[in-house]
Parts: structure tokens; sequence; C-alpha cells
């Protein structure tokens, strides 16, 4: 689903040209669940933002579905995100002058479903909030509102899904709520997870680890053999 | 397309409803009712105004013409729907009692005067009584002058031309005798019919014929389109009540200027709020932009729903707008209605045009700078909540505003001039607030420096946000400057009308006064209660020689009445007087200034400019005069231009008073009587039968009670433009209190005192109202010397009190307004604020 060669980020400071990802080299298989995990300014949401084509590699490919990402305009990327993918953000990123149930309906609309609004009352039943589809995001709690951010994510069905710190601002016992329902609707329609998180809990409820360290991908811990280890790069 | 226009009017619909649009509609709508119920109001003022000063020249239009015109020109106004009247005017002699005088004769036809009214007495001086009439055939009414000189009384004949007349009535005011104090001879009044057997209007005579016309201004102007290649310059002068010079017809020109200055500083206000207002807008939707983009919303998509949304705003805003404006106009000629008639009936689709036009233009040109940065928010932002819009510099938006305004002002006025005025001041003001802002925060580091007080945070703040704060405080200052010059002009133009006509103005004045008469007439006066002004020296001379070649016809065009007429006005002796002042009035336009005489230089002689031109007198000159038995000699060391129209004596030649000494010259003077005791005219004038007497009561009042209504009017527009100047200044502290918002809460989390956060805003916004005060006050300086100068023929003057004031009024208001936007948020518990933040 993901290929990623070589690719790099390089931004300019003050003092210069500054590589903020070193070369990286991975896949994700259709289907997986991937966690990047690391410290604050590993990079992890670096990298995140370049698998999901809202930024730019300076080097190096990614394919995305079979798209060329690296070789694609903004508009193009635009397009492909609206198609194939979905997010979910730790300060949930809900438009605050949308109600929760038209918020969930907003991806579905702008890809120019007819069905958007049956879809989004759906999907809103299926993370429990049917009664709270007239609610803006501020009436709704922290938990409540990453439960319509997951919503919303999941609406057009997208075969790839990026998390990032999903769970950041939420208590434990909603983080648990989010949590199983991220993963029980990832697993249900066969979505490939890429979570950015410093949270070892949740990343080990994916598949794949990978280790994020000053700009580099130093380890990958396939869960189903937690000792298999190896440098990446 | 559906689905972009649905999600466009669910935005629009949801945050109307939650007040996140309530800034940016607030400006519109402002914008709109401010130029609306501005315009409308002053074109129905004008209309009120134009209809009033109409009744000076006794119609809307007048043709006068040397020669009689073809008929078929009057039938043509006739079919325009256009009234019309026809008046003769001559000077001619009139005999009585074995008197002779020079009288104004006017022979007029049914119907005139078209505008204003004639009013007729029973008693020379007596109180005057409105009549709809004529003089019936073989009658004549007379001015009350007329009756002093000829010894006439009411059913008395006299003899003009060929012809005898039946004194009836005397005449106590015509609407179109000008505004002269030597307003010409004594008026007569007899039917046009009766003229041609006066055999007065003969070749070589010297009579103007004038045709009167009113209707609607529509007609009148296709008439005159009609008219005008027909026209004859030499022979024939159109003129409209906007043409007219008289002390009414300047100030209602003037407040005409003021009220198109007021309009379009309400157009300026407007751009200023919706400026405002658009670029927190902008920053507000940063964050939905970031969203949909990330969701897959195309480039194109994003800006077809906020140009929808901006659309949307727009219209909803104009509508209130339009409504709004029409509502408080409505209450403002509703609540002078008993001082102005203006007419309700009357509407002008006009204005409503410019308001809507105002409203669109501002709603896009301002809104697009904020919105092309809107577009260029990245998605990547979702990420990353430092990353702003990407567009270039500043520069570019404040061309395009300024632009903007620049084209406003000129389409809406016509008026290159004082759009220039206005757009040059702004850029002044904008430019030096700029280096001010960034010299500010260079004194704000040192001050800002230590430990963390009130005025600490404030300067730390004003320094963090340099570039939001050159934008609040250009609009601050830009909103007080045009508070400011609204306000010092009202003051200044109503200031210049109260002085021209100051309680106690002299209504009669009397000429002829011999150097015996001045004691006596003195203590006549004083005794009867009544003060006398200066007495001012005249005599009478032959104007005969410029550089020793003869003229052959002397000079006298002492009243206006005549030169406008278009006569030659030679053929008398003039009026000369001498005195080391120039008259109020009197403009020195080359030369000097009469100053002292040197022993063996030629004395010195200022003339009137447009005579010099007419008998080609060149500065230098040598005139010599005859008066009585001696020739004096003078020197051209100035020419001067003389506004006719005011209620002064003025004359064509006022000569060194060195070279008078020798000659007993008579006096002229003036005085007040209040209307009440206008009876004892008569007995007062009793003892001295050789003077002349000229009322100019009737027109003092007239004019007076115009000025008034005019100054009235000014003070609502001004209080209409304070009124929008002071809910622009209200929505930018509001805005800029949103902007504070996320400080405030975090200063409030870390356990910040209310005290502290409370007064670091306060302090802030002190020291920008402070700022923006002096600023404005210096900007608004430059502006009224121009407008003043360049536009209103008015002495400019320095305010040096609002150098003081404004920074203290700015620092004061703006610091309140600021301190209630603060308490409104620190009324909020910290989680409130917080979740405000989101």
């Amino acid at each position: 689903m993901i290929e990623c060669k070589s690719i790099t980020k390089t931004v300019s400071t003050s003092e210069g040209q500054l590589q903020i990802l070193q070369p990286i080299n991975f896949d994700v298989k259709a289907g997986e669940s991937v966690a990047i995990v690391g410290a604050s300014g590993s990079g992890k949401s670096t990298l995140l933002s370049l698998l999901a084509g809202l930024d730019q590699v300076s080097e190096g490919e990614i394919m995305l579905d079979g798209a060329q990402l690296h070789s694609l305009d903004e508009e193009q990327r635009a397009q492909l995100r609206g198609e194939k993918v979905g997010f979910i953000f730790q300060s949930f990123m809900l438009v605050q002058s949308l109600t929760a149930l038209e918020n969930i309906m907003l991806p579905a609309e702008i890809a120019g479903m007819a069905d958007a609004r049956k879809r989004g009352e759906e999907i809103l039943e299926l993370v429990g909030l049917g009664h709270r589809g007239t609610h803006y995001p501020n009436q709704l709690s922290g938990g409540e509102q990453q439960r319509v951010a997951i919503a919303r994510a999941f609406i057009t069905k997208p075969k790839i899904l990026f998390a990032d710190e999903p769970t950041g601002n939420l208590d434990a016992a909603n983080s648990e709520k989010v949590e199983s329902l991220l993963f029980d609707l990832n697993r249900d329609s066969d979505t490939t997870l890429v979570l950015v998180t410093h949270d070892m809990d949740l990343a080990k409820k994916c598949q794949r680890q990978l280790q994020m360290h000053a700009g580099e991908l130093v380890e990958v811990t396939e869960a189903s053999s937690q000792t298999q280890q190896r440098q990446v790069g | 397309m559906d689905n972009t226009f649905s999600l466009a009017w669910r935005l629009f619909k949801h945050e109307a409803r939650r007040g996140e649009l309530t800034i940016i509609l607030f400006a519109i709508v402002l914008s709109v009712a401010a130029v609306l119920s501005l315009s409308l109001f002053s074109e129905r003022l004008q209309s009120a105004l134009t209809e009033r000063t109409a009744e000076f020249i006794a119609a809307d239009r007048v043709l006068d013409s040397r020669k009689p015109v073809d008929q078929s020109w009057i039938e043509k106004a006739e079919e325009y729907d256009i009234a019309t009247a026809h008046q003769v005017y001559t000077r001619s002699m009139a005999f009585a009692n074995e008197q002779m005088t020079l009288i104004d004769l006017r022979a007029a036809t049914q119907g005139y005067p078209l505008k204003g009214e004639l009013k007729v007495a029973d008693e020379p001086f007596g109180l005057g009584q409105v009549t709809d009439e004529l003089p019936d055939a073989g009658e004549a009414w007379v001015e009350s002058l007329l009756f002093q000189s000829l010894g006439l009384s009411l059913g008395s004949e006299i003899e003009i031309g060929d012809s005898n007349f039946t004194v009836t009535k005397v005449l106590n005011e015509v609407p179109d005798s000008g505004f002269s104090i030597f307003g010409g001879d004594p008026k007569v009044l007899i039917r046009n019919q009766d003229l041609a057997a006066t055999n007065l209007t003969g070749p070589g005579s010297r009579v103007t014929y004038s045709y009167f016309f009113a209707g609607k201004s529509e007609a009148l102007n296709d008439y005159y389109d009609w008219l005008e290649p027909k026209l004859d310059r030499e022979i024939n002068r159109w003129m409209s009540v906007e043409d007219d010079d008289s002390p009414i017809g300047r100030s209602v020109g003037r407040a005409e200027q003021y009220f198109l200055l007021a309009s379009l500083l309400a157009i300026v206000l407007a751009a200023v709020s919706i400026a405002v207002a658009a670029q927190r807008y902008s920053q507000r939707h940063y964050d939905p932009v970031a969203i949909m983009k990330t969701l897959g919303a195309s480039k194109k998509m994003v800006q077809r729903v906020y140009l929808l949304q901006i659309s949307f705003i727009t219209l909803l805003g104009i509508f209130i707008g339009t409504l709004a404006g029409v509502a408080i106009q409505q209450v403002v000629v509703s609540a002078i209605a008993d001082k102005v008639s203006v007419s309700l009936d009357l509407w002008h689709w006009r204005p409503l045009l410019i308001a809507v036009f105002t409203g669109i233009v501002c709603s896009v040109l301002f809104s697009l700078y904020p919105l092309l940065k809107l577009f260029s928010v990245p998605p990547l932002r979702v990420l990353r909540r430092d990353l702003g819009a990407s567009v270039s510099s500043r520069i570019i938006q404040f061309l395009a505003a300024g632009c903007a305004i620049l084209l406003l002002m000129w389409a809406y006025s016509q008026n290159i001039l004082i759009s220039l005025i206005l757009f040059v001041s702004g850029v002044v003001l904008v430019a030096a607030l700029l280096v001010i802002t960034y010299g500010l925060i260079w004194v704000g580091r040192k001050l800002g420096q230590g430990k963390m007080g009130a005025w600490q945070l404030a300067w730390a703040r004003i320094k963090r946000r340099a570039m939001d704060n050159s934008v609040q405080l250009i609009s601050f200052s830009v909103t007080i400057m045009l508070l400011l010059v609204v306000l010092v002009m009202r003051n200044d133009m109503i200031q210049q009308w109260r002085d021209q006509l100051p309680q106690g103005t002299p209504n009669y004045f009397l000429v002829n006064i011999t150097e015996q008469q001045k004691p006596q007439l003195e203590t006549h006066f004083a005794d009867n209660n009544v003060q006398t002004d200066n007495f001012y020296p005249m005599i009478r001379g032959r104007f005969v020689a410029i550089n020793d070649e003869k003229i052959r016809t002397a000079v006298s065009k002492e009243d206006q009445n005549e030169q406008t007429r278009g006569r030659d006005g030679l053929g008398r002796e003039a009026n000369v007087t001498w005195g080391l002042k120039l008259q109020e009035e009197n403009k020195i336009i080359q030369g000097e200034w009469l100053d002292t005489w040197q022993e063996g230089e030629p004395y010195g002689v200022s003339v009137e400019a447009e005579l010099a031109d007419r008998l080609n007198i060149k500065m230098g000159d040598m005139l010599t005069f005859n008066i009585g038995s001696e020739v004096v000699e003078v020197k051209v060391t100035s020419l001067r231009e003389v506004n006719w129209q005011t209620m002064q004596p003025n004359f064509f030649f006022v000569i060194q008073p060195e070279a008078m000494q020798a000659f007993s010259p008579t006096f002229i003077t003036s005085f007040h009587l209040d209307g009440d005791r206008k009876s004892e005219i008569t007995g007062l004038l009793q003892p001295f039968s050789n003077l002349t007497l000229f009322d100019v009561d009737a027109r003092i009042n007239q004019l007076r009670e115009i000025v008034d209504q005019v100054s009235l009017a000014v003070e609502f527009i001004l209080v209409l433009v304070l009124a929008a100047g002071s809910l622009v200044l209200i929505a930018q502290v509001q805005a800029s209190m949103d902007e504070r918002q996320q400080e405030l809460a975090i200063l409030r989390t870390l356990g910040a005192k209310g005290s502290l956060i409370r007064s670091s805003v306060i302090f802030e916004f002190l020291i920008i109202g402070s700022v923006a005060g002096l600023m404005a006050a210096v900007a608004n300086e430059l502006t009224l010397y121009l407008l003043q100068s360049q536009i209103f023929q008015m002495q400019g003057s320095i305010h040096l009190e609002y150098w003081l004031l404004a920074p203290v009024v700015g620092a004061v208001v703006v610091g309140i307004l600021g301190a209630a936007g603060c308490w409104r948020l620190l009324a909020l518990n910290t989680s409130q604020l917080l979740r405000k933040m989101v």
C-alpha cells in the first residue's frame, strides 16, 4: 500500500539547510497496521505528513496505493487524499462551525457523494453518538470529539488511515474507548492504518512498530515476533 | 457545485447563528447604512436647500439677455413642462414733485417670481406682506427709499419715461435683489405690458431681459442641453443657483461640499471597518481551510466555498444595511423636520446605488487579500499549527486597498481633487504610522525589559504583535482622523458663518452724511438708543485719465446688480474711498496693499481687478481723478478681487489717505435696529433729509435663517458620522480583543491576576489610543489645510488644541473600549476561555 524509497526532508532555517529526515525506506502492506513511535522531535509527525501527502519529500519516492505521491502537485495530492485517505488528529481538527454530523459528512461531501448525510448518520450511530449529531464540537467532550473525528475518517471508506497521536489529548478511559473504536473500524473495513504515537501500549496494538530517532528510522518491530529487530534506513 | 453551495450555505448559516460572522457582517451593515443614510440625507437636504436658494434668483434657472430672446425658446421650455416668467430691467430717471432720481425699473410678467416671495407694505419701511399679485396696469410699486427721495405717498403719481404711474404699494422685498449693500437705485416694479409705452427700451438703451424658469431639474437640464448651442455668450447668460456667489449660495455650496466630504469619509470608514473585519474573518478560517484541504478539497472548491460565503455575508449585510440606512435617515429627517423642510417623498436612487456599490466593492476588494491568504493556508497546518498563510507582502494589500478607496471616492464625488486630498493625507498617515509603530517597538524593547509588570506586559504585547498592531494603529488613527476632520471642519465652517453675521450685524446703511452732520447724527441716534458703526469717508470723483491718456467715459459701477446684468456701467462719477485697512472679502491679487507713503513718491491707489481688466489698467499706471475742482493723480499699486455680494460697502478705487487730506468727504455708516423697532426709522431720519438709507434687514434675516438651517443640517451629518465612526472603533477593539483571547487564556491559566491582565490590556490600548490620537491630530491638520484651502475656499487655521485633545480622548476612548472588551473575556472562567480558543 505504501512504499518509501530513500525519502528525506530538508527545511531551510536561518542557519542554513537542516535535514530533519534522513533517508528512510520501508513498506506498508494493504490492511496492515503500523505505529510510528519515537520521542518528541524525532521526526515521526514529519514522516506522517509526507506519507499522507500533506507535505512533499525533498528527495526519494513514495508510492501510495500505486500513485507516485512524490511527483503529484498539491491539487493531485488533495484529490488522492480525498479518494483514498482518512485522518485522525490529536487535536481532533473538527470544523467548529459545523455540527458533529456535518463534520462527519464533510469528506463525503467534498468527494461529491450524494448519500453523504445517510452515510454520516449511520456512522454516527456506529460510534455511539447518534443523539449528538446536532451538537457543535465545543459542546462535546474530548472523547466524543475524537469519536466524531474517527467517524469522519471512515465515512469515505478510505484505503488507508493516518492517525496522529489519536489518544494524546484524552484521559485513560476515553483513550481506551477511542482505541477500541479505531481498531474495530479498521479491522471491519480492512483499512491500512498508520498511526503516530509515543504511547507504547497503543503502538503495540499495531502489527508493526517503526521506531524513529533524530530523523532516522532505527527499528522495526513486528508484533507477531517481538524479538525480531533490525536496523533500517 | 451543489455540494459546494450547500456546504458554503451551511457554514454561513451556522457561523451566522453562532455569531462568528457578526463582526464582518456588522462592518458591511455599518458601511452600507452609513453611506446610504448620509448620502440620502444629504441629497434630500441638498434638494431642500437648492429649493430654498432658488428663491434668491426667483427661479431655478435664469437666462439673462441683452436683447429679447426668440419666443420659440420660451415655447420650447413650456414643452419641457417648465414654468416661465419674464422681467425687463433698466435704469431710468423717475420724476415726482419736481424732483428726480435714478431708479431700477423692473417690468415683470404674470408668474414672477417663480420662486421666492414678493412682499409689499402699506407704508414706507413698514412690515412687508407676501403677495401673489403684480401691480395693475398703470400702477407702480416702489421701494421705501423712493418715498423718501421723491417725497411720495401712496396714490402719488410718478413719471417714468413717457408714462405716468400711480404708486399703489410700497415694494418691500423682491427675491432676486442680490446681497450688495448698494443694491442699486430704488426699485420700481411695473407690469411688463406697461413698459412699451414708457419708450425706455429703444435702441441704445441699456436693458436686461431676464427669463425665469422653474421645473424638475432633469427637465431643466434637458432644456439647457437644447438651449446651450443657441446661446451667444456675449449677449446671453445662463444662471443656476449653483452659480450663486452670494453669502447664501456660498453657504449652501460649502454645506454641500461638507455633505460630500462626510459621505466620502463614511466610505473610508466603511472600507476601514470592512478591511479590519475581513482580516479577522480570514484568520479565523485558517483551520477549517486546512481541514478541508486535508480531507481532499481542491483549491478551487475551497475558493468557491469561501467566495460564496463572502457573497452571502455581503448580500445579507447590504440588505440589513439598506434597511438600517433608510431608517436612520428617516429618523434624522423627522427630527429636523420642523427646522428644515426636507421632503420625505423624494426618493433618490443614487445614494442607494452608491451604498450598495460601496458594500460590494469594499467587501470584495478588502476581503480579496485576506481571502487570498486564506486560500494559501497549507493542509499541513493540521499537524503544524504554527503554519499560516503564505502570500507575498502586505504592501500589495495596502496598494489594493488604497486604490479601491481612491476609486470609490472618485466614483462617488466625481471630484478628483477632494478624493486625492483625503487619499494623500491617508497615505501620509499610514506611512508615518508604520514608522512610528516600529519606533515604538524599539522604545518598548528598552522599556519592556525587567520585571514583568502590567506596563511591561503591555509593551511586550505591542512588540510581539508589531504588524498586527500597526494595522490596528492605522485603523484607529484613520478613524479618529476622519472624525476629527468632520468635527473640526464643521466647527470652522459654522464659526465662519456666524462671524459673517454676528448678532447685531448692521441691517441699515446710511450714506451721504456730511462732516457737520456726523456729530449730530451720532448724538441723535444715541439719544434714540441706536448705536452707529464707524463712519467711512467717501467722495465722488470723475475718473478722467490713465497715464495722461484721456478716457471718454467716467466709471461708475458701484453695484453688483449692474455687474451681473452685464451693463457697462460707465457714465457716472465713481465712489472713491481711502483708508489703510483692506476690507474683508477683498483680496490683493497683484501688487501690495497701500502702505506708508514716503514724501516725494506718488500716492497709491488700489483698483478693483475686473474694472482694471475692462479698462486695461495695469500695475504702475498713473490714474487721474477730478474731485471737485482738484486733480488727483495716483499710481496703481495693487489690484483687488472684490466680492460684491458681501453685506458691506465696496469700492472700485481705494486711495492712499494722504492724497485725500484736502477734501471734505461725505460719510457712510451703518447701524443695527431690531425688527420690532422698524417703525422708528422715519422718525430717526427726520432731521437728516439729505441722507439715503439702505435697508438690508430682510436680506440679513433670510441669510441668517438659511445659515441656521444649513448649520443644523451639518450638525446632524456630524452626529451621523460620529456615530458611524464610534461603531467602527468599537468593532475594531472587539476584533482585536478576540485576537488577544488566546494570550489572556494562557495568562489566566498560569495564574495571572485579573487585575494584572486587565491593567496590561488597558495600558496597551491606552498606548495605542494615544498614539493613534496624536497621529490623527497631525494628519487632520494636513487634511484640513488642504481641504479648506483647495476645496472650501476658507482660510486655513491651525488647531493646536486637538493635538492635545485627540491623544487624550483617543487614549481614554480606546482604553475604555479595550477595558470593556477585556472585562467581558475575564468574566469567563479559565476553562470557558480555553474552550473559546478551540
